[in-house]
């Protein structure tokens, strides 16, 4: 089983090709060795290929902080039952992708719609953002209504599954 | 400034966050005793620990207890203030809560109510600032008779921008570029104004291009003098929010430096200006420059100004305000080197600059003798929608321009601030930008520049030693990497 983590939006795969001597592993189909060198809470360093590097890290939840090479950096763990689910159910759903209050409901259950439109248009921290369809299809469910709060990734509505047609 | 005695014996600070920290560190040095209100979420918060004492106010959100002057009032006088600070934002430009503050019998650190009310009218700031010899853009509104219309805009000069007096987002807007197209453009601009509001009223203004973004920091004892502190630029701006401003302003003729700035001094006489204030202009490439509007509060971005002037323009305030005067001469503000300030957000600049929530994990700013870094936050400190996402202002200053560019870029990459999504990548890329350094800045620098200023692509080898690093702050990787029971580490892979 590989680890699957995602940075700047791009997906990665590590996996462990051996523990001793050193720790070797595969990433996106190369080699690295790693080796920890030490620290003191979020300072912490390490060997990579060779090469000692100190860095500052914290974790949230599925989240990594890092400030490493004067840059800071978040990369996150994807953990392998959700991105199950996510392939399952492909792009009909609308998430927020920050947490704010719904403004706005501008379709409704079973309106079709295009790739772009707005179903909904949310606030956060004064700005206003519209939540569009990913895709063309029929409206399944919204999942909020003006005035409701979410937090961030929250599925704000859904679109009907996409009918596997030859046409 | 030369007093012996504190210009208060105590103040309230109707503010949060770093503005309230700002305010704070100098009142503690004057020897001011500081009482700060907090909302109930902010209990454990910097300003709340660094304030003398600190008062819980209620709202029906933390913002909205911040806009309640009658509670704000009446806690400054259950603790016993002499005067209030507003800060920026929140109460600080209401003059009915200025007037309360005085009828209750307490000082408002800020203007005069009626200044207020002038310089917060778009329209008569305008004809207040056009009476008294500041330059205004000229426009002109009307449509009913075409002809009248087109003729006065052509007396403007093109290019011109023609709008729906009642619109906005861009409907019924239009760039023309010379006398053919004006007439044609005017009808087309009076029918979508109609079809879209229901007013077919039109307004034409010179149209600048790659306008700048400069203002004047004053300071008025309310007797008619008037000092300027020299400008400051802020033309980086994304969502026409700033996010980089300095001081002095780049690539600037020092003559037309010095007719913006008594410009900016006129219009604060002529009102017989009372504290810090700033005047801002926009300045059209080829010199003209128009007045915008007075912010007539202390500024998110002072302290570029603090560090190239030497002064400390809260105490000046808190002098002014105590009814002290100004003991300064034009002549004893001097400008020495160049400062940059970066407002750190916390904010996704990848995806259109949308705020980010998370909780400060880990804090390491930079620190040194030109760096001040201006903040509210604490290790714990929860970063909620409750607020502006700024987080703090990284405010660098050397000896020149460029230098001062290469020591902000240096501070950014130091500061090391984890556990929620932030612009420090960003604001670093737009100093790495040569045309940052090189060109005049415009308010479109961040929109002109956007390809350039998106976030690099990784090697393979930067992605992978980021990778690695994360990786072993995660507990299931740290599990099999250096729990496993031997066996698995001859057979290799990861097993379930």
């Amino acid at each position: 089983m590989k680890l699957k983590l995602r940075l700047n939006g791009t997906p990665h795969e590590m996996d462990i090709a051996a523990l001793k001597p050193d720790l070797e592993l595969r990433i996106d189909g190369r080699s690295h060795a790693l080796r920890e060198t030490g620290g003191i809470g979020a300072l912490r360093r390490a060997r990579i290929d060779g090469e000692d590097i100190a860095y500052h890290q914290a974790r949230s939840g599925n989240r990594a902080f890092l400030h490493l090479g004067g840059r800071n950096w978040i990369v996150e763990f994807v953990d392998p039952r959700d991105a199950a689910r996510e392939k399952v159910q492909g792009s009909g759903d609308i998430r927020a992708p920050m947490p704010g209050v719904v403004v706005s409901v501008e379709k409704q259950p079973g309106d079709p719609v295009t790739a772009g439109d707005t179903i909904l248009t949310i606030e956060s921290m004064k700005l206003q953002t519209n939540l569009t369809a990913e895709r063309d299809g029929v409206l399944a469910e919204i999942l909020k209504s003006e005035g409701d709060v979410f937090e961030k990734g929250a599925i704000v509505a859904r679109l009907q599954e996409e009918e596997d047609s030859d046409a | 400034m030369g007093h012996d005695t504190p210009p208060f014996k105590r103040i309230l600070i109707a503010n949060r966050g770093e503005i309230a920290c700002r305010v704070i560190d100098t009142c503690r040095r004057l020897g001011v005793e500081t009482v700060a209100v907090h909302h109930l979420s902010e209990r454990d918060a910097r300003f709340v620990r660094l304030a003398d004492t600190s008062a819980e106010i209620t709202g029906d959100t933390p913002v909205a207890a911040y806009l309640d002057a009658d509670q704000i009032i009446a806690t400054a006088r259950e603790t016993g203030a002499e005067a209030i600070h507003p800060g920026y934002g929140f109460l600080s430009e209401n003059s009915n809560f200025a007037r309360a503050v005085e009828a209750a019998g307490l000082v408002f650190i800020g203007p005069a109510p009626d200044t207020i009310d002038l310089m917060g009218d778009k329209i008569r700031s305008r004809q207040f600032a056009e009476k008294n010899g500041v330059p205004v853009a000229p426009s002109v509104t009307g449509g009913e008779d075409i002809d009248a219309f087109v003729e006065k805009a052509a007396s403007i000069g093109f290019p011109l921008l023609i709008k729906a007096s009642a619109g906005g987002g861009g409907k019924g807007m239009s760039i023309v570029e010379g006398q053919q197209d004006l007439l044609t453009r005017a009808r087309t601009a009076r029918s979508e104004a109609e079809r879209y509001f229901g007013d077919p009223t039109i307004y034409a203004e010179r149209y600048i291009e790659r306008p700048r973004h400069i203002e004047v920091q004053v300071l008025g004892d309310g007797t008619g003098k008037v000092l300027h502190l020299y400008e400051r630029e802020c033309s980086v701006q994304r969502r026409f929010q700033k996010i980089i401003e300095e001081a002095p302003a780049g690539h600037l003729d020092p003559a037309l430096r010095d007719e913006i700035c008594a410009a900016a001094v006129r219009l604060s006489e002529a009102v017989y200006y009372r504290n810090a204030g700033t005047v801002e202009f926009i300045l059209a490439p080829d010199g003209t420059f128009y007045f915008l509007e007075m912010n007539t509060r202390l500024q998110v971005e002072h302290p570029v100004t603090e560090m190239v002037t030497g002064l400390d323009l809260v105490a000046l305030q808190l002098d002014i305000a105590a009814g002290r005067g100004l003991s300064l001469d034009q002549s004893e503000i001097t400008l020495t080197g160049h400062a940059l300030e970066c407002r750190v957000c916390a904010e996704v600049p990848e995806q259109d600059f949308m705020p980010a929530t998370g909780r400060i994990l880990h804090l390491d700013p930079p620190a040194g003798d030109n760096i001040r870094f201006e903040n509210g936050l604490r290790e714990g400190t929860d970063v909620t929608l409750d607020f502006d996402s700024m987080l703090a202002k990284l405010v660098v200053a050397a000896a020149d321009r460029p230098a001062a560019i290469d020591a902000a870029k240096q501070a950014l990459e130091r500061t090391v601030l984890l556990g929620v999504e932030t612009n420090l990548n960003y604001l670093a890329r737009i100093l790495s930008h040569p045309a940052f350094r090189d060109d005049p800045l415009h308010t479109g620098f961040v929109a002109e520049h956007e390809a350039a200023l998106a976030e690099p692509d990784l090697s393979p080898h930067e992605a992978a030693r980021v990778l690695m690093a994360a990786a072993l702050t995660f507990r299931e990787f740290r599990t099999l990497a250096f729990d496993a029971p031997e066996p698995y580490a001859s057979i290799g892979g990861w097993r379930n």
